[in-house]
């Protein structure tokens, strides 16, 4: 007949210590271990226009974005408008985005916001370097986390000619555009 | 004895396979034109906007002066030809030959500078103003404009003081005591003033050799001469991608005036820097042609000084440009 083995407080120290080392154990591998998922850095984006034919997806999971305590609200938007237009309206013939996904809305005389619908989109990025080059820069890049597939391997950061592709934290998954603020809405 | 051959009963089915996996690798690894190439319909070509200043200049950079002050983003040059450069919680001054000689402590981010005709420097800096005497001690600080206030260029005559407010999109005129007499350049339909636009904080003045002052209204892409009492005199605007005009939403973000009465201005985006004639808005010459910039980008700001020469404090460059005009300008008539 067995004689069951009393628990002494050596055992209890041993049995206490395996249990923390486990879970430190745990804790540290866990957060190594924390999904990460793919994004572009605007600052380094050049507007190459391969986000739109390059991503597996139809269409693009990289959306255009506008920062709007960026935007500068203006009547004559190179973002939206082809360069020499003739109005500044909604005319078609007048819009610079391949597929209308920008949507011009009056505010006050002569404010105007820029809308993006993303369904629209195609990451293109025109409207971006137009904006760039001629405004303030709020329109910018973003690979959308929902829509994304987040491919082991992103063919669209394969083959970006900046290199501007990188994998981010879960918790951290997008890379918002900064600068200056002090103009930040029309005034009321 | 002969060992037995093992045989497959469907070669084909395997070779089919086998072909099929490879197909499949060579798609995903080795076919790297799977992917087209965006067309011209989904790029934004610039280049074609750029190639509209290649055309000849009088103007040769000479060798430009790097500031040593953190964040330079003001200029301004004094009776004796020294220049000044502001930025983050210092003034540097550098004398005719580039070499610092002194530096004046200021408290905050200078935004612009301005002399007064008596020698006092008054220091934009932000949302108030600091008034320097000739020692370069602080005398004032004038502050408490609006509840959100961005001064981005001073200009001041004998009697009065303009403030240009990029934040409150108008023109503050003050007295030496820093009290606010009016406002210059808000839309009145009844005094025919269409309003100053402001998209961006890039918003300047000047006074010309007759002493009127010139206000950029940078969302219509021209000029207005005002008079003290807010009264619109004048205005030209010229909207356009071609060299006489203005490109871009909000242009030009600095303006100056040389010797000759002549209004220099400075753009963004594709920076040209380019001389008119104010009072019709005539394009004259070409100092500077994008080429000599990044694209997308802005300068801090301009000046001009007794020789004519453009100093233009290059933010990517950190560095002052000094672009010398060779020859004299041809004489134009006046329209």
């Amino acid at each position: 007949m067995s004689e069951r083995k009393k628990l002494d407080r050596r055992d209890f120290m041993r049995g206490a210590a395996a249990v923390a080392f486990t879970g430190a154990t745990w804790a540290a591998v866990g957060e190594k271990t924390e999904t990460k998922y793919w994004q572009l850095d605007p600052a380094k984006c050049t507007q190459c226009g391969r986000c739109t034919t390059h991503c597996v997806l139809t269409p693009s999971a990289v959306k255009c974005l506008n920062q709007f305590d960026i935007c500068g609200y203006c009547d004559l938007c190179f973002g939206y408008l082809q360069p020499g237009s003739r109005n500044l309206d909604t005319g078609a013939e007048n819009q610079l985005c391949p597929t209308a996904a920008i949507e011009r809305k009056y505010i006050e005389a002569p404010y105007y916001e820029y809308k993006i619908h993303e369904d629209k989109c195609i990451g293109c990025a025109k409207c971006v370097k137009a904006c760039l080059v001629f405004g303030n820069g709020s329109f910018y890049l973003q690979i959308r986390q929902d829509i994304c597939i987040n491919c082991n391997e992103c063919s669209i950061a394969k083959s970006c000619p900046s290199d501007c592709f990188s994998e981010v934290p879960e918790s951290n998954p997008y890379m918002f555009l900064t600068g200056d603020t002090h103009l930040a809405h029309p005034p009321a | 004895m002969k060992e037995p051959v093992r045989k497959t009963k469907h070669p084909y089915i395997v070779g089919a396979c086998v072909a099929a996996i490879a197909g499949f690798y060579f798609y995903l690894v080795a076919d790297k034109t799977k992917f087209p190439e965006p067309g011209e319909n989904l790029v934004y070509d610039i280049k074609k906007f750029e190639d509209v200043d290649n055309v000849a200049t009088r103007y040769k950079e000479g060798k430009p002066i790097v500031p040593t002050v953190d964040g330079p983003k003001a200029m301004e040059i004094d009776g004796a030809g020294n220049l000044f450069v502001g930025g983050k919680g210092a003034i540097a001054v550098y004398d005719a030959s580039g070499a610092e000689t002194s530096r004046i402590a200021v408290d905050g981010a200078a935004t612009c500078l301005e002399f007064t005709p008596d020698g006092r420097l008054l220091v934009g800096l932000e949302d108030r103003v600091a008034v320097l005497g000739a020692d370069h001690k602080t005398m004032a600080t004038w502050s408490g404009f609006a509840e959100r206030t961005l001064i981005t260029s001073i200009a001041a005559n004998a009697e009065e003081v303009f403030l240009a407010d990029a934040a409150n999109r108008c023109v503050l005129r003050v007295d030496y005591d820093g009290k606010v007499l009016n406002e210059i350049g808000k839309a009145d339909e009844a005094r025919d003033i269409p309003g100053l636009e402001v998209p961006s904080p890039y918003f300047d003045m000047a006074f010309d050799d007759e002493g009127s002052l010139w206000v950029v209204n940078p969302g219509k892409l021209g000029l207005e001469r005002y008079r003290s009492n807010g009264d619109i005199v004048t205005s030209w605007y010229r909207p356009s991608l071609e060299l006489d005009g203005f490109s871009g939403c909000c242009n030009p973000t600095h303006i100056a005036f040389n010797s000759a009465g002549r209004l220099v201005t400075c753009e963004k985006g594709l920076v040209r820097v380019k001389i008119y004639e104010v009072t019709a808005g005539s394009f004259e010459e070409l100092v500077v042609g994008s080429k000599s910039f990044k694209v997308a980008q802005s300068v801090s700001d301009m000046v001009v000084d007794a020789s004519d020469r453009v100093l233009v404090l290059d933010s990517r460059q950190k560095a002052v440009r000094i672009f010398e005009p060779e020859a004299p300008a041809v004489a134009k008539a006046v329209p």
